[in-house]
């Protein structure tokens, strides 16, 4: 799958390709404005990651043309503007989601998961691990084909680790990821924790196979 | 207080009472000098038309001495008396007698005397002729009276004076006055003084024109700061962040290297957090946010307080609540979810594990209450980095957004301590 990553920093560029490249992704960096434009217009890509200030112009004028030019490239603004504005103007004109900087790279990879796998299947879209499918689109899981009831943040939270096979995520990532903006506030990350045992358990009750892991007495790895 | 023409008028009637106070005896010392003069020489002429008049008569000296003792007798202020020798000298004098010419007996009046010697059909006479004359205390009280009258005229005319001075010549003052009270550093509207020909108010205006344009300009330069400075750190802070992700994956990270990375992440999203607070302050100040929307601010509270339950839980906080429904507000509906969030965030976080959390939401305003052990200092509670806990993990800004996000919509925000709970109330 082929990303194309428009950022002028390098080496947050160089952080992002590293880390998606352990995955099956094939990822090719613009640094400009107008590098961007011209491998846009080459060449398709499943997922864009577009910081909107460049040097030499404006992300969200990348994103008008390729709607401009009716594209199906995914569209993922990843911007220092912390405005809300911004975000509503860039999800109006076509973005399909936006992530703020900072970011753990790990909830990137989630959300490009999503946001391929949202493209690719436009009915039934189904993640099937063994034992365990998940529906994307219906937010239902079900193992052995017998179904298992999950919260909100539980669904949330495993869609976070299948997005993130087989990588270490800590708990302060989760923390962040699960109660996003009060993450930051909020010091104490033991509901983390309860959120992880919770799912665990209601897995496992099910008959599924035991994927999470805990690494490093604290961390938490999806294996399979 | 008093105002300025208020003091200046008291000064100027203390003055103008003393003045006129001093002039009541000046006058007197002068109207009765004159009297007295004037009388005198009337009395000179008195006496020489008398001594005329006898002379002019050519009658003997048996009948001018039955003349004389038929005068006297009619006479009573004057007298003539037959001398042997000439007086030295005319004597001048003031005595207080009976009025014999009045009806009441006990009336006292001053007299001014002559003692003159006089010649008639060459013999010398002394005559005496005393002519009456405004009594001391009368004078004194006729001149007091008028001049009480003008000075009254005096402050009744400064008090005029004075408030049609305040109207017209102050008005340029008062009118940089009133601007100067409504103005607002960070709406950056640059104020615009009334021309005027006094030049004590042109220099005023001119100065203070200096003196704002300076503010504003530093005003904007520090806040452009605080924004360019956070927006540059978002990056750096990226790059760290992702580094830090790409660590976490390597396969031969000991457990001990791990929990360091783990302590900078931490670390890491403590600095962004500030840094990101410091940008949204910033932005509030810099008013980048619309806010007259109209909010549901029962839906708002509702949904922070569901999406921290787990948190309440997590502490063992007990939360009670009573949220009227259907309360609608002016305002940024995403400040006023920040405003929220972070009052609720505050209480828990420094409400002890157990304690108990009461959101109350009426239609005057909204109120945050927590269990505490004892009242905090209000003055430093929503200032920055300020901390008022041993716990200093959070940004120190929760409580300054939440000041400058209420202050945004004129919604003003204060802190109490009662019964041993912490309340933060928020009046619409």
């Amino acid at each position: 799958m082929k990303v194309l990553i428009i950022e002028d920093e390098k080496e947050l560029a160089k952080s992002i390709v590293e880390y998606l490249s352990e995955e099956s992704y094939l990822c090719e960096v613009a640094s400009t404005f107008t590098e961007a434009m011209n491998k846009i217009d080459v060449f398709n890509y499943d997922c864009i990651l577009l910081d909107i200030t460049l040097p030499d112009g404006s992300g969200l004028k990348i994103l008008e043309e390729l709607k401009k030019e009716n594209k199906q490239d995914g569209v993922i603004i990843i911007s220092a503007k912390n405005s809300l504005d911004d975000k509503i103007k860039g999800l109006q004109i076509g973005a399909d989601d936006y992530l703020t900087k900072p970011f753990h790279l790990s909830e990137l990879t989630a959300r490009i998961y999503s946001l391929i796998r949202r493209k690719q299947f436009n009915n039934s879209n189904i993640v099937q691990q063994d034992e365990l499918a998940i529906d994307l689109w219906a937010k239902t899981v079900s193992v052995n084909g017998k179904a298992v009831t999950l919260t909100k943040k539980e669904f949330d939270l495993l869609i976070y680790f299948i997005g993130n096979k087989n990588r270490v995520l800590s708990k302060s990532n989760l923390a962040e990821h699960l109660s996003g903006d009060f993450a930051d506030m909020l010091d104490n990350h033991d509901f983390v924790y309860a959120h992880v045992k919770n799912l665990k358990k209601k897995l496992s009750d099910a008959g599924c196979e035991q994927y999470i892991k805990t690494v490093y007495g604290t961390g938490y790895k999806w294996e399979g | 207080m008093k105002n300025l023409l208020q003091k200046s008028l008291n000064q100027l009637t203390i003055f103008a009472f003393i003045v006129f106070a001093l002039s009541v005896p000046s006058y007197f010392l002068l109207v009765d000098w004159i009297w007295l003069k004037e009388l005198d020489e009337n009395n000179y002429l008195i006496a020489e038309r008398i001594e005329n008049e006898f002379n002019e008569q050519n009658i003997s000296d048996e009948k001018l001495a039955e003349n004389i003792k038929f005068w006297n007798e009619i006479q009573p202020v004057s007298k003539i008396e037959y001398a042997e020798q000439p007086l030295l000298k005319d004597s001048l004098y003031t005595i207080r007698l009976e009025n014999s010419y009045s009806s009441r007996k006990d009336v006292i009046d001053r007299f001014r005397g002559l003692k003159t010697n006089i010649k008639i059909n060459n013999q010398n006479y002394v005559l005496v002729v005393e002519t009456n004359v405004e009594e001391t205390e009368e004078t004194v009280a006729y001149i007091a009276m008028v001049t009480l009258l003008f000075f009254l005229i005096l402050i009744v005319g400064f008090w005029i004076l004075n408030r049609r001075l305040s109207k017209k010549i102050w008005q340029p003052f008062q009118d940089t006055l009133q601007k100067l009270k409504s103005f607002q550093l960070n709406s950056q509207k640059q104020i615009e003084f009334q021309e005027t020909d006094t030049i004590e108010f042109a220099e005023l205006n001119a100065t203070l024109d200096k003196l704002l344009q300076h503010s504003i300009t530093t005003y904007k330069n520090q806040k452009e700061f605080t924004e360019n400075a956070s927006h540059e750190l978002q990056t750096p802070l990226a790059v760290l962040k992702n580094k830090l992700d790409i660590l976490l994956q390597s396969n031969d990270l000991t457990e001990r290297q791990y929990h360091i990375a783990e302590e900078m992440n931490k670390a890491l999203i403590r600095s962004s957090r500030i840094n990101k607070n410091l940008l949204l302050l910033a932005k509030i100040e810099n008013s980048q946010f619309n806010n007259s929307e109209l909010i549901s601010f029962d839906t708002l509270v509702i949904q922070s307080m569901d999406a921290l339950q787990e948190h309440f839980k997590e502490k063992n906080i007990s939360i009670g609540s009573h949220i009227l429904p259907d309360v609608e507000v002016k305002g940024n509906s995403g400040l006023t979810e920040v405003l929220i969030n972070n009052l609720i965030i505050n209480a828990i976080r420094h409400t002890v594990p157990g304690g108990a959390v009461r959101v109350v939401l009426e239609k005057s305003g909204f109120e945050v209450r927590n269990s505490g052990g004892q009242a905090l200092n209000p003055d430093l509670l929503f200032k920055r980095f300020s901390r008022m806990s041993a716990d200093n993990s959070g940004s120190g800004l929760g409580l300054s957004i939440v000041q400058e996000v209420c202050k945004l919509h004129g919604w003003p925000v204060t802190y109490s301590f009662e019964n041993g709970e912490h309340i933060f109330s928020v009046t619409f």
